[in-house]
């Protein structure tokens, strides 16, 4: 003997007694459980083969627009019958067109239907209409099938074509061509009981008590162990959960600090907003360089100067570079030294203006090492390789015996560790700040060759004036290309994307 | 940083190189001088190729390109001479255009065939010097001439501008100095560095007929060059003396690689105080001359070369070794080489010569400690905790605009740091609160399932007159919480268990603030300071903001936490 539980004994029961065959719609209005209900409990029935869901496509028809007015008031033919049954049963059509407020283009219309539905006569000579004698006895013309479609749909919305009967269907398709109703094709799910499901629900099979939800009173009195827990669907589709989560870019740069300070470095700190002297004259960038132009370097509205008072000897020293090398060995760049221009304050461009302080404050031992995550910001059109404010990480690394060897140990070493790449490979590059210069290339095993990181070692020019007299090794790595990467992403700006969806669906890593 | 196009087949011939159209194999020879292929285009058949360097000018044209290449390439070794003329063509410098524009430097060119293409790589040479060694024209400008028409000796002077009068080059009719600088383009592009002063600049030949008005435009009779121009007059006039000769030998040099022989001009400066020399021939070609010690060169690099093979390096680099004795090389560097300032910069050269590649990297376990910022730990934590509580961790830009931060939160503008070139009005200053920042982002997420709860820990820049950049960066924490029943004990239990879990006791205190709900905002206050909010968003903020949900929040200046965790308070 089958054991059901009850909604799943009376949804066989209910559709037994429909003929074996129903909708779900049709379902959920005869047993009155909600749409999610007869589902489960069908798919249980199927599961214990007493039923089968089918797909089954149905034609369902609903009013067009025009259709809802026609079934609100009524139908054109209908307006001009009742006028010409007041006028008398005969009248002349302008004059009943009239009585009825029907408008010149319908008239005809109205008309046509009026013979076809065999309402009224017409004559042409005199142009009158005569209802038919039939008709004119009953007191009224009655409802067509067309009309009560319409009523019906006007209530219920729609109805599938099959539902109807012949004569209904009929009028259906004489609606639809005169565009009052839609007829288009549905897929709906019918059930349809088996030979071993008639006997089931014949059957009076029993139906077990069950419990949905396990309750705290269940537990302390011990109730749970006589009670029929209703199993679940465990593989139906349940409500999304979205934790909360550190932003990927910013988990990828703790990542990226954790591993710096891990091999040695310590982290600096300075002002976003920041004066020119550190952000350039300090690392050898002559004061009429393009790259200071307002093209290429935010400047603060107001205050427009900062000050340089606790920084007067550096100052000092770095006029002199500037003009004529000072003491460094350098030619220097021949041109004037504007204190004005040194104290303009920007938005820093470049993170090595926190070398350039860490150096200057003479706050460090020999040997060190240094690094930031930096803010920096440019006046750039934002595009997908373009932002006007991005973040970048360098640093310095300050050793009596630092040669260019150590540069590329050093390059390797963050190619290994931070980018997890096999190979690495070294081009000259240009900073105004380093000679000798390199540009890092890491090759990493699905990712092939990226540039990720730029290197040097500070020129006397930088150094010297700022008081440090070992080498200083000056690094900088390309971050974003790296998590562009591993995150795949083509486009930079999705590093502030405010899209919560992809933020919540981003794996963790 | 400076590109150049240059033709692909002509290049292929003066490196003597089949590249089969293989561009990375290119870039790999451009790496040489820090340059790489930034386009291809075969049709044409010209290949974009852009400079890091900013200061080498000499790689600026084809021949000057491949004129490095080749000693990377083993075709040539060391200084490539020059060969200069005498001519007694000279140049009068008038003691008027001191104080306007001081220096000028001449050379003659005979004997050129300029086709259409070389004029065209002229110009393009012409103008990346102008815009970048001569600052847009402001440090120094160059004007080539055909010789042939004019008068020698050149007068260079500077005249009121109203007096004088003469066609512009593109023009038919005289115009006044003044006229040229309203109506010709060149005069609207430049005019700013002459305006600044009383007298223009001025080039007469001896019969007064105008050559140019420096640094604006040629005169239309004599400064215009054509393909059948074979006798020129170069040109360069500027404000710093060491510019204006560098950049009149590159100009002449680029038109001797192209066939022309040169020859040099007298520059006769007047007597007096103001300029130090008094006569000057122009161009000078002579090397410059620096030592080069073999210890320092192997301290930098790392390596152990001999003075042997530095000298050979330094030929492979295009430099000259004039001699070797003991520790020291006698290194010439040709007068193309402006970039050379320091000893390190003929270092850099020896390595490069050497190949980066063929040295080994050392990493060197040195005894330093690493340590994040002081801040970083608890600002970590914090950010856990927020995670914990289940708030979705955002980042938003430091740049933003006065809308979003005050407009759109109804309240009235407070003191923020604003930009003087913004490049989109959108990001015209640096936010100095959070919250904003995560309206904005709720608004661009009208469709995400709700509830959404987001919060941001970063940095708010704040005006700061006794800053030495006027200016301080604070870590502030916001969050938000926004769904049909978000309300303010929802979000004041957040930062309940926030505060709690750090062991901050707090306060709260009634106040009005227009961007919450009368009656439904508290200031944070801990050890008797107010440091933050706390409430449900104004309506008048959500509609502004196209937010459809209540919105509950807060905001705390966490800097002042982190400053009393770290016991600086």
């Amino acid at each position: 003997m089958v054991e059901l539980r009850q909604q799943e004994q009376q949804l066989l029961s209910t559709l037994d007694k429909l003929g074996g065959s129903a909708s779900i719609e049709k379902l959920v209005a005869s047993c009155g459980f909600p749409d999610a209900a007869v589902m489960r409990s069908a798919l249980t029935l199927q599961e214990k083969n007493l039923l089968a869901i089918q797909a089954a496509t149905r034609n369902i028809i609903k009013l067009t627009a025009e259709g809802k007015t026609y079934a609100q008031s009524s139908l054109p033919e209908r307006k001009l019958i009742q006028a010409v049954a007041e006028l008398g049963g005969k009248a002349d059509l302008r004059a009943a067109a009239e009585k009825a407020n029907i408008e010149q283009q319908f008239i005809q219309i109205a008309q046509g239907w009026i013979i076809r539905k065999k309402w009224a006569f017409y004559d042409s000579k005199t142009n009158t209409l005569t209802i038919n004698d039939a008709l004119l006895h009953q007191m009224h013309v009655p409802q067509g099938c067309d009309e009560t479609l319409l009523k019906y749909l006007s209530e219920k919305e729609q109805v599938a074509q099959d539902d109807l009967s012949a004569k209904l269907k009929d009028a259906a398709e004489q609606l639809k061509k005169r565009k009052l109703v839609t007829i288009e094709p549905k897929t709906t799910r019918v059930l349809k009981i088996s030979e071993e499901g008639k006997k089931a629900a014949s059957e009076a099979t029993i139906s077990v008590p069950e419990v949905t939800k396990l309750t705290p009173e269940l537990i302390i009195t011990g109730k749970w162990r006589e009670t029929k827990f209703q199993k679940y669907n465990i593989q139906a589709q349940v409500a999304k959960t979205w934790p909360g989560k550190k932003h990927p870019y910013l988990s990828f740069l703790d990542d990226v600090r954790a591993k710096l300070v891990q091999l040695g470095f310590q982290e600096m700190v300075g002002p976003q907003v920041e004066t020119s002297f550190f952000n350039f004259d300090a690392l050898n960038e002559p004061q009429d360089h393009p790259a200071r132009e307002p093209t290429d370097v935010f400047y603060i509205k107001e205050p427009k100067y900062g000050s340089l008072e606790t920084h007067a000897k550096a100052v000092e020293q770095v006029k002199q570079t500037h003009e004529n090398g000072w003491t460094t060995g350098s030619t220097g760049w021949g041109t004037k030294y504007s204190l004005e221009v040194a104290q303009r304050l920007i938005l820093r461009s470049q993170g090595t203006c926190l070398s350039a302080r860490t150096m200057e404050s003479g706050k460090y031992s020999v040997p060190s090492r240094h690094f930031a995550i930096a803010r920096v910001y440019r006046p750039e059109i934002t595009d997908r390789t373009h932002l006007s404010e991005f973040n970048q990480v360098e640093g310095i690394i300050l050793d009596e015996k630092l040669t260019l060897r150590d540069l590329l140990g050093v390059l390797g070493k963050f190619a290994m560790e931070i980018a997890g790449a096999q190979k690495v490979r070294f081009k000259p590059d240009y900073f105004p700040f380093t000679e000798p210069s390199v540009e890092l290339s890491a090759y990493k095993e699905g990712y092939g060759w990226i540039e990720f990181g730029g290197s040097g070692i500070f020129r006397p020019e930088v150094t010297m004036p700022l008081g440090v007299k070992a080498p200083v090794i000056a690094w900088g790595l390309g971050v974003d290309r790296l998590f562009m990467m591993k995150s795949g992403l083509s486009d930079i700006r999705q590093i502030f994307c405010q899209d919560l969806d992809w933020l919540r669906k981003k794996q963790v890593t | 940083m400076p590109t150049i196009d240059i033709d692909y087949n002509e290049l292929q011939r003066l490196l003597k190189v089949d590249l089969n159209g293989d561009m990375e194999k290119l870039d790999d020879i451009l790496s040489y001088v820090k340059a790489e292929v930034k386009g291809f285009d075969e049709k044409e058949n010209a290949v974009t190729v852009e400079f890091k360097d900013t200061n080498r000018p000499d790689l600026w044209s084809i021949e000057g390109l491949s004129r490095a290449l080749r000693g990377y390439l083993g075709q040539e070794k060391g200084i490539k001479t020059y060969l200069l003329g005498k001519s007694d063509v000279e140049v009068k410098v008038d003691a008027k255009i001191f104080g306007v524009r001081p220096f000028i430097c001449c050379s003659l060119v005979k004997g050129i065939h300029l086709s259409d293409e070389v004029i065209k790589g002229i110009m393009h040479l012409q103008d990346k010097l102008d815009q970048t060694n001569g600052r847009s024209r402001q440090k120094t400008s160059i004007g080539i001439y055909n010789l042939d028409l004019i008068k020698p000796p050149i007068i260079y002077t500077a005249v009121v501008p109203s007096e004088v009068s003469f066609v512009p080059l593109g023009f038919s009719e005289r115009m006044s100095l003044d006229e040229v600088l309203e109506k010709h383009p060149k005069g609207q592009e430049y005019g700013h560095i002459v305006k600044k002063h009383q007298l223009y600049p001025m080039l007469f030949d001896s019969e007064g007929n105008v050559l140019s008005f420096p640094p604006i435009i040629n005169s239309n009779d004599l400064g215009k060059i054509t393909e059948e121009s074979v006798n020129l007059l170069v040109e360069v006039t500027g404000t710093y003396y060491q510019t204006v000769l560098n950049t009149l030998n590159l100009v002449t040099l680029a038109l001797i690689d192209r066939g022309g022989k040169a020859y040099s001009t007298t520059v006769n400066y007047p007597a007096g105080k103001d300029y130090l020399q008094s006569s000057v021939v122009t161009p000078d070609f002579s090397s410059r001359v620096f030592k080069l010690a073999v210890a320092e060169t192997n301290l930098l690099l790392g390596l152990d070369l001999s003075a042997a093979e530095i000298a050979d390096l330094l030929g492979i680099a295009g430099l000259g070794v004039e001699s070797v004795s003991g520790d020291y090389l006698t290194v010439l560097v040709p007068c193309y080489r402006v970039d050379v300032m320091h000893q390190v910069d003929i270092i850099e050269d020896v390595a490069v010569a050497y190949g980066y590649n063929n040295i080994v990297p050392l990493w060197r376990e040195l005894p330093t400690t690493g340590k994040a910022k002081p801040d970083t730990a608890f600002i970590n934590t914090a950010r856990d905790l927020m995670v914990g509580l289940g708030y979705q961790e955002v980042l938003n830009t430091t740049l933003t605009n006065p809308d979003t931060l005050f407009t759109k939160m109804n309240s009235a503008a407070e003191k923020f740091v604003e930009l003087a070139n913004p490049k989109v009005i959108t990001m015209n200053c640096l936010r100095n609160q959070l919250l904003p920042g995560l309206m904005e982002f709720l608004t661009v997420n009208p469709s995400v399932e709700f509830p959404q709860k987001i919060f941001e820990l970063g940095n708010v820049t704040l005006p700061d007159a006794l800053a030495e950049t006027r200016t301080k960066d604070e870590s502030w924490l916001a969050a938000v919480s926004t769904h049909p029943n978000a309300d303010f004990s929802e979000i004041k239990s957040v930062l309940d268990s926030f505060m709690a879990n750090f062991g901050f006791e707090w306060q709260i205190r009634a106040v009005l603030h227009p961007s919450f709900m009368d009656g439904r905002v508290g200031e944070v206050i801990v050890a008797g300071n107010c440091i933050g909010l706390v409430g449900e968003v104004n309506p008048a903020v959500l509609q502004a903001w196209k937010l459809e949900n209540p919105a509950a929040a807060f905001e705390l200046h966490f800097q002042s936490l982190i400053d009393l965790k770290l016991g600086r308070m």
